[in-house]
């Protein structure tokens, strides 16, 4: 349970806000670069942490994102026309640079120096495992660039994509977190009473902190003689969630898939969705399907990425199903995975999570934690130190299931596995 | 007129509200039992005095109506799985009775009794005369369920239905202890076909359209009568009984009265802004035909907002040209007619605008009997609510009667059994 205050305080993110301050110390994923893959090509509309922006690329490749509204009377520069590098307003002329300058003004006379008075807010921007990445805080704390190991494998090693949750950052990043639930939400076979989630539905919660964040380990017991089926995840300041997609058992090559809850505005997000490949093989379209183009879909790229089953239709929740095959009756296939459940779920919570009403168990101590070392991060930022997670230390890390013996405890057993880059040869660019 | 103070009075109905405390003392329909009709059946969103909540019939044939959130993580209930007695949570398995108790909670560890500590937020709620109603108020001052005329009869006597209106309930009750509009948004004619009785055919509200208001106050409300001038050196009678809180039976046609076919609205806050018109017909003597009772209009709702498909984003399907060669409004339905007019008032009516004439009497006396409630409520009284569930065996009067029949001698004919 949280206090009102501190309610606001984990879920506000607008400029000046504490949790706002701390996200702006992080380079933030703004849009994917196929949305402004041309040079000259169409403007595009970007919300970010309460902020409306505009992004473009100039005629020399440049990648630009600027305020929305024009310095001069406010048009909007999505309008504007992207040319000889530069976005220029439809209403008056003005013209802009990448990094903000005002580099023509031919609505005033010729001998005037205004436009060398004038700037639109600008922010650095990096284009990076196909996401155009930007940071949105002062120019001394610009953190080392987010070279997630995801980031820097070979393009046919990965896939990402984004899609439109309709609530407040933070319940993403808390069902996301949460490994419980994968024994009741995602139970997609009420049948089958071998799963692991399903033998085993009171995990064991575990969590370790780090100076990125934390790893936590779910343990989930089966017999003295099997051991206990662990889960291991990552969580990387301040909404980064790397988990096993590691299906060794059966052969397939190693593999760790993520989130990252991107707040559009205080009662909207992007949840990001990654996975990578750290075998020789490159990924499958079966092993992208959910975190790729091919979710495209059900995912309406012109609907600003809202997924056709939502709100409005209650996620197409089928009553039948889920009386007779599915813990939820809320469609799980190769184009939407579990995430459908789980948008549906957290948007189900309204649309800013009423947390002095909650009711939080011994198995949520990972929510608990996230929220503490969130709290913990603001107040640092407050007090005008550095938060945890803007160092490079994250840049090896990766999240491991194994089923150990009993007597193993997994902050041992998968330590090198899991902080150590050890095992795998990774494809890098 | 209302002050803006008292205007907020009456139409604010949250938890902690005067009037949300006043309305909690009564029972009120939340839904129709139709919609829970299987035990295990899907759980149905309900939101009625701006809480939102889940009824479920569960495997023994009991309705739950609980709190939308589960209290763990706040997820929506809508979602959860109606099995083995109890909704569970589809988050991380909790599930809770038609109490509100815990059951299980599997994601705990087994030796945890954290579950015997956790409820959800439960009211009481009954099937009674094709609705489920929920009692939202303190234990001590629950009243009888109430035996209003369509629970009386048997289900093939009856009809049920339930729809949202876009605007304050009040508004919604007004409108049907209104009965001077209906000589105009409901019969309405072009004034010039109005104002010559020898065109104006048969019906008998055009011919007198400023009939005198009546109102006498009853155990169960009051019941206020409108004489209009008739033939013969008599009058047209038209006699309403309210049932408080919010429940009419509107007059229909005359004939004897134990035969006839009545119909009614009650009005429930869903929120401040929105509210449920339950509408029921029934007839005490033989089933209902076919198509009897309110008419398709009621029925002709998007399926899942539950509003008429004829609605403020389409005007109504208001018909300019229909509305200058034939009837008052151009709207086509006379259910439409009143829910378009009543939300053209605005979400909440601002009553401190309005110009009240001596034919809105049993608007004021609804509204006199609100304040009253509410304000005995904020002086620490127990305001006056019918306990006896026969206070409601009551029904419309629609009559001509002989100009010596004094208004006290007609109101006797709304009791049930009177002639």
């Amino acid at each position: 349970m949280l206090n009102a205050q501190d309610n606001q305080l984990v879920s506000q993110t607008g400029p000046g806000t504490p949790m706002g301050e701390l996200m702006r110390r992080y380079w933030i994923p703004a849009l994917l670069s196929w949305e402004v893959a041309e040079p000259d090509g169409t403007p595009v509309r970007v919300k970010l942490l309460g902020e409306e922006l505009i992004t473009f690329k100039d005629t020399d490749g440049k990648i630009g994102l600027i305020d929305n509204y024009c310095p001069h009377r406010r048009a909007s520069l999505f309008f504007g026309r992207n040319e000889e590098c530069g976005l220029r307003c439809v209403y008056h002329g003005w013209k802009f640079d990448v990094d903000g300058n005002c580099v023509d003004m031919p609505s005033e006379p010729a001998e005037s120096n205004f436009k060398d008075k004038v700037k639109v807010l600008a922010y650095p921007c990096m284009d990076m495992g196909g996401v155009v990445w930007t940071y949105m805080g002062t120019l001394e704390n610009q953190p080392p660039p987010p070279m997630f190991e995801w980031t820097q494998v070979v393009e046919t090693h990965r896939a990402v994509n984004k899609v439109l949750q309709e609530s407040n950052w933070l319940q993403g990043l808390e069902g996301g977190v949460d490994s419980v639930h994968a024994s009741y939400l995602h139970n997609n076979d009420i049948t089958n009473t071998t799963r692991y989630e399903s033998r085993s539905a009171a995990p064991s919660i575990e969590v370790e902190p780090t100076d990125y964040g934390y790893a936590y380990g779910s343990v989930r017991h089966l017999s003295k003689e099997e051991g206990n089926f662990v889960r291991a995840y990552q969580f990387i300041m301040p909404f980064t969630q790397l988990r096993p997609d590691d299906r060794r058992e059966s052969g397939a090559s190693p593999k760790v898939a993520g989130h990252m809850w991107v707040p559009i505005d205080d009662e909207n997000h992007f949840v990001w969705n990654f996975v990578y490949s750290l075998g020789d093989e490159p990924l499958t379209d079966a092993d992208k399907a959910k975190h790729s183009d091919l979710a495209y879909e059900v995912i309406d790229i012109n609907n600003g990425f809202r997924c056709i089953w939502n709100a409005d239709n209650d996620y197409g929740i089928d009553r039948e199903v889920q009386r007779t095959q599915t813990f939820t009756g809320i469609l799980s296939d190769a184009r939407v995975g579990a995430n459908l459940q789980d948008r549906g779920i957290q948007e189900s919570m309204g649309t800013i999570v009423d947390r002095t009403r909650e009711h939080l168990a011994t198995t949520d101590r990972a929510i608990i934690a996230t929220r503490r070392m969130l709290q913990e991060a603001a107040n640092v930022v407050g007090d005008g130190g550095t938060p945890r997670g803007t160092g490079p230390s994250y840049y090896k890390v990766r999240s491991i299931q194994r089923v150990l013996p009993v007597d193993v405890p997994w902050q041992e057993g998968m330590k090198e596995l899991l902080f150590e880059g050890a095992e795998y040869s990774p494809i890098m660019q | 007129m209302l002050s803006a103070q008292d205007n907020e009075m009456i139409t604010r109905t949250g938890p902690g509200t005067p009037m949300g405390e006043y309305l909690r003392r009564f029972w009120m329909p939340a839904l129709l039992s139709e919609e829970i009709a299987e035990p295990d059946s899907p759980p149905v969103r309900v939101k009625i005095l701006n809480e939102e909540l889940i009824a479920f019939r569960d495997t023994n044939g009991d309705v739950g109506l609980i709190d939308n959130n589960c209290p763990h993580r706040r997820a929506s209930l809508f979602f959860g799985r109606n099995e083995e007695c109890g909704l569970r949570c589809v988050y991380h398995g909790w599930k809770f009775d038609t109490n509100g108790d815990c059951v299980d909670m599997p994601s705990e560890p087994a030796e945890s009794n954290f579950k015997d500590k956790v409820k959800v937020k439960a009211y009481s709620a009954e099937d009674w005369g094709g609705y489920i109603w929920a009692y939202m108020g303190p234990a001590e001052s629950m009243p009888e369920l109430p035996e209003v005329g369509w629970a009386m009869v048997p289900e093939s006597h009856r009809k049920v239905s339930r729809r949202l209106q876009e605007n304050n309930f009040v508004q919604g009750i007004e409108g049907g202890i209104d009965s001077s509009h209906i000589s105009f948004l409901h019969f309405g004619l072009p004034p010039v076909v109005r104002d010559d009785p020898a065109r104006a055919g048969h019906s008998l509200s055009n011919i007198d359209a400023a009939p005198h208001f009546i109102v006498k106050t009853t155990d169960y409300g009051f019941v206020y009568g409108a004489n209009r001038e008739a033939e013969n050196d008599s009058y047209y009678w038209r006699l309403t009984p309210f049932m408080l809180p919010f429940f009419t039976v509107i007059p229909g046609g005359t004939g004897n009265p134990d035969e006839r076919t009545y119909s009614g609205h009650g009005w429930v806050p869903a929120d401040d802004e929105s509210c449920w018109m339950f509408t029921y017909s029934w007839n005490a003597s033989r089933p209902l035909n076919e198509g009897e009772g309110h008419g398709a209009s009621f029925l002709e709702k998007e399926p899942r907002t539950m509003r008429a498909v004829m609605n403020k984003d389409n005007d109504y399907g208001i018909d300019r040209e229909v509305q200058r060669t034939k009837t008052f409004t151009g709207i086509e339905a006379i259910s439409i007619q009143d829910s378009g007019i009543q939300e053209s008032m605005g979400a909440i009516c601002d009553r401190t605008k309005e110009h009240l004439g001596t034919s809105d009497s049993a608007v004021i006396a609804m509204r006199r009997m609100y304040l009253q409630g509410c304000r005995d409520l904020l002086e620490g009284k127990e305001p006056f609510v019918p306990k006896k569930g026969s206070a409601y065996r009551v029904r419309s009067v629609a009559d001509v009667m002989d100009k010596k029949v004094t208004f006290e001698e007609t109101t006797e004919k709304v009791a049930v059994g009177a002639t």
